[in-house]
């Protein structure tokens, strides 16, 4: 028998041991009443959780773009130029002049720190330009392809050339998120970064919560938090579940159907913002049948668009006015396709399909929303005029390979706008040279090239203009739908302000 | 002993290097390409093929194998592409969730299990006996995704008594370790019912009843030891299982295991993640089968290691 007791004693030790290296606790945390009490008015502790994890807190890294690390670097770092929502605000840049049509000179501010105390100089910001656009992982380094140099030409001047007038500079600078010089390159820095943003990071566990304090000398006034802690919980009920009972105090991406739930609970604030997300289905225009407009033309006609956004969004989405967000700079208003399923036989009529055809439809299910539902709803209404979807679900990896090649007739996906700037999609998707859904045109070519070199905004709206009308009444794809970032927000937070891509700044937030 | 456990090590070895490399394959085997993965659906072809260049990925699949292996030897399974940093690093750091969730599940399940294993074989088809079949049958077919989200309702959401999300404390273990376990109360109550029922068979049973032994006695003290050899083997292999696929359980109740780094890295094809997940997990299974064929001995004087 003593050896039974040898072996539990070992396995005892064992499992306490783990239960040490995990960080386990006796004392159990059930937020619900913690929060209510008055303690909290000594301390603002919040905490918020969103639905995919931050893997990363590299600025400059493959998961840069992803708005979950956006959301993670809005609090940690600064940047040049802000967003705000409608128009672009100074940050670090106190102002920016353009002596000629590639130069831009920023004149930064001289109050700032990093989280350690050192200086933020132009050196900085330099060090962070160059770095991602040399880093080959980034998705976003392509916005930078026509730099040509970045100067620190004294401590707080830092001069831009560009080798051809780039009209996006100050959208891409929203995402250049600024850490310091002699850190940046280092493979360990960004477990635990350094920025000079309103938080400092306390602790990273990639894909699981990401806890910060409070940057008491932030150069823009002291946030009111004294921490803030991210927690990814991928389970939608889960999720909710934890806004009702206060374990969380914050959480956005609500599903369609379970906002009415929450709006029932009277602790619990919805706020909703259009968001850069929206859906598009595009037409593979390089092969038949999709080569003829009539054809791509009479898709839209055959869709009830209205009646699909408003059964299965409900007030997460809104129907698309144009081929990008109405949010987005570029932005203009095009005439929705009306629903006419007679137009739209007639339509296939002309192109030669009297009956109809058969055809491949591929998605990712990942992509968005209610992806699923809303592949079945279109395939239902085509089903009408004689078209056969042939559904091929494919897993994200596989998806982004058959996409690339062009292995597609139809592909369903969301996008993403998060620069706020058209070129960001318009710019990189629609031009022929990128080849991305067959369709070629020489005047939107030209339109797209001239919008992104020009460096006068009005000018550049009227370009977008052109642009916008082309894809859309050549119905390059069809545009269904805009989300909505739907919050959901304990009453007693204040300050916070949905944000469209999911990255809310809580520099202003606090706890009552 | 020693010869055997040597002899046990370089086997070890062997399946690990098979199952490592069985997945270096498989990974590069199935469609989907790690560059197109973290550039995102917005890349160009160069950006793609650029960033392939300089991860290493498009030289001959041979010579990928061989620094691969060169590399596992001094045990660096390279870097993470989603995560940065070293990949062995991020599985470590999952490790003690992951191993915690499925102690505390085993002993959840033997805490269960064996009271109800043994009320069961007091009275085979008794009422307790057939009562205690149909709830353990239920609660093998119930969905774990479901059990877990039902759990939140009623102990967060209603009861507001468990934390609905997250690590942490022994609270958040609860309800993860209970689901996981769940399924497999019903196996390891029969296998304890049936093995008890077994042994009663046996002359020595008689032996003790006409020595004038109280029930109880012969059931705790001689009968149980003996029908705990199938049950030792089943709960070895299921620590390995809980382990490696508490998948769901990790999504269900934002457990940070290595179940839930192991999906993600999958889905974006980071390879060296999974590799050494998987090189990890073998390892551990192996160590544990190992454990089992050594309690073997403890339980039973009759299987000797040596013998074996």
């Amino acid at each position: 028998m003593k050896k039974w007791y040898s072996v539990f004693l070992f396995l005892c030790v064992f499992a306490l041991v783990a239960t040490g290296c995990a960080g386990i606790s006796g004392d159990s945390d059930v937020s619900g009443d913690a929060k209510s009490d008055g303690s909290n008015s000594k301390k603002q502790e919040m905490t918020v959780a969103n639905d995919v994890g931050i893997i990363s807190l590299d600025p400059y890294g493959s998961a840069h773009g992803e708005p979950a690390t956006i959301l993670a670097a809005t609090q940690i770092y600064d940047t040049l130029v802000k967003n705000d929502g409608n128009k672009l605000v100074p940050s670090l840049a106190t102002e920016w002049k353009q002596p000629d049509d590639l130069t831009w000179v920023f004149k930064l501010r001289d109050d700032v720190t990093f989280h350690d105390g050192t200086k933020l100089t132009a050196k900085d910001v330099k060090a962070s330009l160059e770095q991602l656009v040399t880093r080959k992982e980034s998705p976003l380094t392509v916005l930078w392809a026509q730099l040509d140099s970045v100067e620190a030409t004294d401590d707080t001047t830092v001069t831009i050339k560009t080798k051809t007038p780039l009209g996006n500079l100050l959208y891409n600078l929203t995402l250049l998120y600024i850490t310091p010089a002699d850190q940046a390159t280092s493979k360990d820095f960004f477990r635990k970064p350094i920025g000079s943003g309103p938080f400092r990071v306390e602790s990273f566990q990639p894909d699981q919560d990401l806890k910060l304090s409070g940057n008491k000398d932030y150069w823009d006034g002291a946030p009111k938090l004294d921490s803030l802690t991210i927690k990814n919980i991928p389970e939608n009920a889960a999720r909710m579940t934890a806004i009702e009972t206060g374990e969380i105090d914050a959480t956005w991406t609500i599903p369609a159907d379970l906002i009415d739930q929450l709006k029932q609970n009277k602790e619990i604030n919805i706020m909703d913002t259009p968001s850069y997300f929206y859906y598009f289905n595009w037409f593979n225009s390089s092969e038949k049948p999709f080569d003829d407009v009539r054809v791509r033309k009479a898709m839209w006609y055959a869709l009830d668009t209205k009646a699909i956004v408003k059964d299965l969004f409900g007030d997460t989405a809104e129907v698309m006015k144009a081929p990008i967000p109405s949010s987005i700079f570029g932005f203009s208003e095009q005439t929705p396709y009306e629903y006419n399923p007679e137009k739209a036989k007639q339509l296939l009529k002309e192109a030669g399909y009297p009956d109809g055809f058969e055809t491949r439809m591929i998605w990712s299910k990942g992509s968005g929303p209610q992806i699923l539902e809303l592949q079945k709803a279109l395939t239902s209404y085509w089903d009408k005029i004689g078209v056969k979807i042939v559904p091929d679900q494919l897993e994200r990896a596989e998806w982004i390979e058959k996409l690339t090649a062009l292995d597609w007739n139809m592909d369903l996906q969301t996008n993403a706008v998060i620069s706020g700037d058209a070129d960001y999609t318009l710019g990189r998707l629609y031009i022929s040279q990128a080849n991305r859904n067959g369709y070629k045109n020489e005047k939107l070519d030209e339109l797209l090239i001239k919008a992104k070199q020009s460096t006068d905004a009005d000018k550049r709206a009227q370009f977008y203009d052109q642009a916008n009308k082309i894809i859309w009444d050549d119905a390059v794809g069809i545009f269904p739908l805009q989300l909505k970032q739907i919050y959901a927000v304990r009453k007693n937070v204040k300050g916070l302000e949905a944000s469209p891509t999911g990255a809310p700044n809580f520099h202003k937030v606090s706890i009552e | 002993m020693a010869s055997y456990l040597i002899r046990r090590f370089f086997y070890s070895l062997f399946v690990i290097w098979g199952a490592i490399t069985i997945i270096f394959a498989v990974l590069r085997i199935i469609p989907g390409d790690p560059a197109a993965v973290m550039l995102g659906s917005n890349a160009t072809p160069e950006q793609i093929h650029s960033l392939n260049e300089s991860l290493g990925l498009n030289k001959p699949l041979f010579v990928q194998y061989g620094q691969f292996i060169v590399d596992v030897l001094r045990l660096d399974f390279g870097e993470s592409f989603r995560l940065g940093g070293p990949a062995l690093t991020h599985v470590l750091e999952r490790l003690p969730f992951t191993i915690t969730l499925a102690f505390t599940a085993i002993l959840f399940a033997i805490i269960i299990s064996f009271p109800l294993g043994i009320q069961a074989a007091r009275k085979p088809n008794g009422a307790a006996d057939r009562i205690i079949s149909f709830v353990s049958l239920f609660g093998q077919s119930l969905p774990t995704f479901w059990v877990g989200i039902v759990l939140i309702l009623i102990f967060s959401r209603v009861l507001g008594i468990l934390p609905s999300a997250g690590a942490g404390s022994v609270a958040h273990l609860i309800m993860p370790a209970f689901t996981l376990c769940l399924p497999f109360i019903g196996m390891i109550v029969r296998l304890v019912r049936s093995g008890i029922l077994e042994e009663l068979r046996q002359g020595y049973v008689q032996t003790a009843r006409s020595k004038g032994l109280k029930q109880n006695f012969i059931l705790y003290i001689h009968v149980l030891r003996n029908a705990l050899i199938p049950v030792v083997t089943v709960l070895g292999l299921l620590l390995g299982e809980f382990i490696g696929s508490a998948i769901i359980i990790e999504v269900v109740f934002s457990w940070p295991g290595i179940g839930r780094l192991l999906i993600n890295s999958i889905l974006y094809r980071d390879y060296a993640v999974v590799q050494a997940a998987i090189a990890l997990i073998a390892g551990i299974y192996i160590i544990l089968n190992l454990i089992v064929d050594i309690l073997y001995g403890y339980i039973d004087p009759r299987i000797r290691v040596e013998e074996s």
